[in-house]
């Protein structure tokens, strides 16, 4: 009972760390530092991501851009990854694999090489599950994928947004405020 | 020494030679965010020699890109990805000259004279009456151009939001900002590109350089030193921006050591120098005010992009015993609202992405309880913090507020900002939907912008850091003025309980220290 309340301790104990990586990647941490060999994806990680961004955002018949004609996958590689801390990159890679290698129980088959509608399922049932590490893994490597998506200014157009505006709108900087006097 | 140039003196690492540098000052601050930044310039002014050392970079305005993504990764605390342990809070904090304050939303409350007056009784904080205050936040309001926002700087999201908070028979409060000539592009968030943000970077901060201050960018503090039980200066170092790399050991000799490096690396640099910790409550009570966001979808496109990013406010609820908590509304970009919303996975998601045009947003945030901890491990910074069980009670309760106002004023549907998909169709759904929330990790897609308490301030050395003057109660002549001070959660935004503790201690170091 001890081994098996031992395993769930670890168990846990990563589970956690995955989610707290992978979560802590969600904001808009691009535009990073330089991209060293340990930082860049590897194959099953690139994989993850492209399966994620074609399901993510099946653009076909919209107006939106469609994302393989962007670089989404180099800008989360480039921006996400680069200059990411050691111990947050290795705990990231091993979320991922363990979302990748999740999918086979439900599934029969790693994530990255699901169907796109089972992929779908999968990412849908874990965002809702009463599991943790799955709600976090699903919604953080999701918002990776399509943040790095939205982050490339020209997926704005679409959406009638149109971004910086201080330059466009020729607004004068007010600089530095006169010191108060006594 | 007064230059009257009104502009920043910076050094940052591109700057440095030398592998050694000595340095000595009157006073040495740490940090040149919103409690660095005035105490430079209090100190400055009094006729002291005064270094300030920021760990982050200088950004100057005219590099501010108006895009949050690059924002994000250059002047924010963690390249914008600090979390709590759990991962589920982005707590976000400024990391650059000027601090939070380059990239806060602007929104001013004076501090409530309900906290001022539980702070006297439970904290023994007796001399931070509302009249001894009242000066601090008359001062700060003039300096900063803290004014209310005009009828011209609101957003489209903003009218839509305040006609349905017309119809509710609610009260609307009108964001009090530090702003001058707002030029309502909405990139608060991302730095004032034009300077009509007040923040220390166009104010205190030149202000103090007017008067000798030195402002070292890229530098890191490592630890605070001491000399028979008094602050003796710093050690600290510069880091190469584009290398990672130290470029230069510094060492500061200062009889005056001002500690502002926000509410996570004030008490970790505490915690790595081994100091002002007999009471065992540096780090602790950490709160941060977590809020959510709900997306309103309309049948019409709001193009609701630019304008004052904060426009109004909800606070009847803000008080614990009214609730605990506020709403605000807040103009978003499409990359904030990209993920702030799960339609579903796929075309559900791309439609929502369509429709972001026809969005706008309401925040609910909440006053929680001091139940986290900031710390150290395996020599990463933790923060230790859960939504407490009460506190997410409070959280529903809001969120369904929020709600009504947002189908008030015109809102088709709601998404809520949930790990799966939670939609509100109508008025009628709402009690439902949000009474099925639980208090779960990873459920929710929280956002902290005020962390605060980890050097909790009182007369009791016993259980707090910090003595009601600003001063640690174990090191002499080491002061702390961010918002790590504040011994309660406020409810409202900091920045300005921030900015008057701030100069009401720079008084009293002034004071005690005279030059």
């Amino acid at each position: 009972m001890s081994h098996i309340n031992n395993q769930r301790r670890q168990f846990l104990k990563l589970a956690t760390a995955i989610t707290a990586t992978v979560m802590s990647c969600s904001s808009m941490q691009v535009m990073a530092g330089i991209l060293t060999d340990e930082n860049k994806m590897d194959a099953t990680e690139q994989a993850v991501f492209k399966k994620m961004l074609a399901i993510a955002l099946p653009t076909e018949g919209t107006t939106l851009v469609n994302p393989a004609t962007l670089p989404v996958i180099p800008t989360i590689e480039g921006a996400l990854l680069a200059g990411m801390p050691p111990h947050i990159r290795k705990g990231l890679r091993q979320g991922i694999y363990y979302f990748n290698q999740s999918a086979e129980k439900a599934f029969g088959k790693p994530f990255s090489q699901l169907s796109d509608h089972d992929a779908t399922s999968f990412v849908d049932q874990w965002a809702a599950s009463d599991a943790a590490p799955h709600r976090a893994l699903s919604m953080g490597i999701k918002k990776l994928t399509v943040l790095a998506y939205w982050a490339i200014p020209t997926t704005w157009a679409p959406l009638n947004y149109d971004g910086p505006v201080s330059d466009k709108w020729g607004l004068k900087k007010r600089g530095v405020t006169p010191e108060p006097q006594a | 020494m007064s230059t009257n140039k009104n502009e920043l003196n910076v050094l940052t690492a591109a700057d440095m030679t030398a592998a050694q540098l000595e340095l000595e000052a009157d006073a040495v601050i740490i940090g040149s965010g919103a409690g660095g930044g005035i105490n430079a310039y209090e100190l400055a002014k009094a006729g002291k020699k005064v270094i300030v050392l920021e760990a982050g970079p200088y950004v100057p305005s005219e590099k501010f890109t108006e895009m949050m993504a690059v924002s994000m990764a250059t002047m924010y605390e963690g390249e914008g990805a600090q979390s709590n342990t759990d991962g589920d809070i982005t707590v976000l904090q400024g990391r650059c000259v000027g601090g939070s304050t380059v990239v806060n939303a602007a929104l001013c409350f004076r501090t409530p004279d309900y906290y001022l007056k539980k702070w006297a009784k439970e904290y023994g904080l007796t001399n931070l009456t509302p009249e001894v205050m009242l000066p601090y936040f008359e001062k700060v309001e003039k300096n900063l151009g803290i004014t209310e926002v005009k009828g011209h700087e609101t957003s489209v999201g903003a009218e839509y939001i305040k006609k349905g908070m017309q119809k509710l028979d609610m009260p609307i409060g009108l964001a009090r900002r530090n702003i001058r000539d707002c030029a309502i592009t909405g990139f608060c968030f991302a730095g004032c590109k034009t300077d009509r943000k007040q923040s220390m970077m166009v104010t205190y901060l030149p202000w103090a350089c007017n008067h000798g201050a030195v402002i070292y960018a890229d530098t890191k503090v490592t630890r605070i030193n001491t000399s028979n039980g008094k602050a003796s200066g710093v050690s600290a170092e510069v880091i190469d921006p584009k290398t990672n790399k130290v470029k230069t050991r510094m060492v500061v000799k200062a009889p005056i050591v001002v500690l502002a490096a926000g509410p996570t690396g004030s008490p970790l640099l505490l915690q790595q120098s081994g100091l002002a910790n007999s009471s065992g409550q540096v780090g602790k009570n950490f709160a941060c005010h977590p809020s959510l966001s709900v997306t309103a979808m309309f049948d019409k496109k709001l193009n609701d992009f630019h304008g004052a990013t904060h426009s109004l406010f909800d606070d009847s609820h803000t008080l614990p015993e009214d609730g605990g908590w506020i709403q605000l509304n807040a103009v978003q970009d499409p990359v904030e609202a990209s993920f702030m919303a799960e339609p579903g996975t796929g075309k559900p998601y791309v439609r929502y992405m369509q429709n972001y045009p026809n969005s706008t947003r309401l925040i609910t945030l909440i006053h929680d309880k001091n139940v986290g901890e900031v710390t150290l491990e395996n020599g990463y910074k933790e923060i230790r913090y859960q939504v407490d069980d009460e506190d997410f009670e409070a959280m529903k309760k809001g969120l369904k507020d929020n709600a009504r106002i947002l189908f008030a004023a015109g809102a088709k549907y709601l998404y809520l900002p949930t790990s799966d998909k939670q939609r509100i169709n109508a008025v009628g759904e709402i009690d439902s939907v949000i009474d099925a929330l639980k208090n779960e990790p990873a459920r929710y897609r929280y956002t902290s912008f005020h962390p605060q308490g980890t050097c909790r301030m009182g007369a009791d050395k016993s259980k707090t850091v910090v003595n009601p003057y600003g001063e640690t109660h174990d090191v002499k002549k080491l002061y702390v003025v961010d918002a790590s001070l504040l011994p309660t959660s406020i409810g409202y935004n900091p920045s300005e309980t921030v900015y008057a503790l701030a100069s009401y201690i720079a008084d009293h170091i002034n004071e005690a220290n005279p030059s």
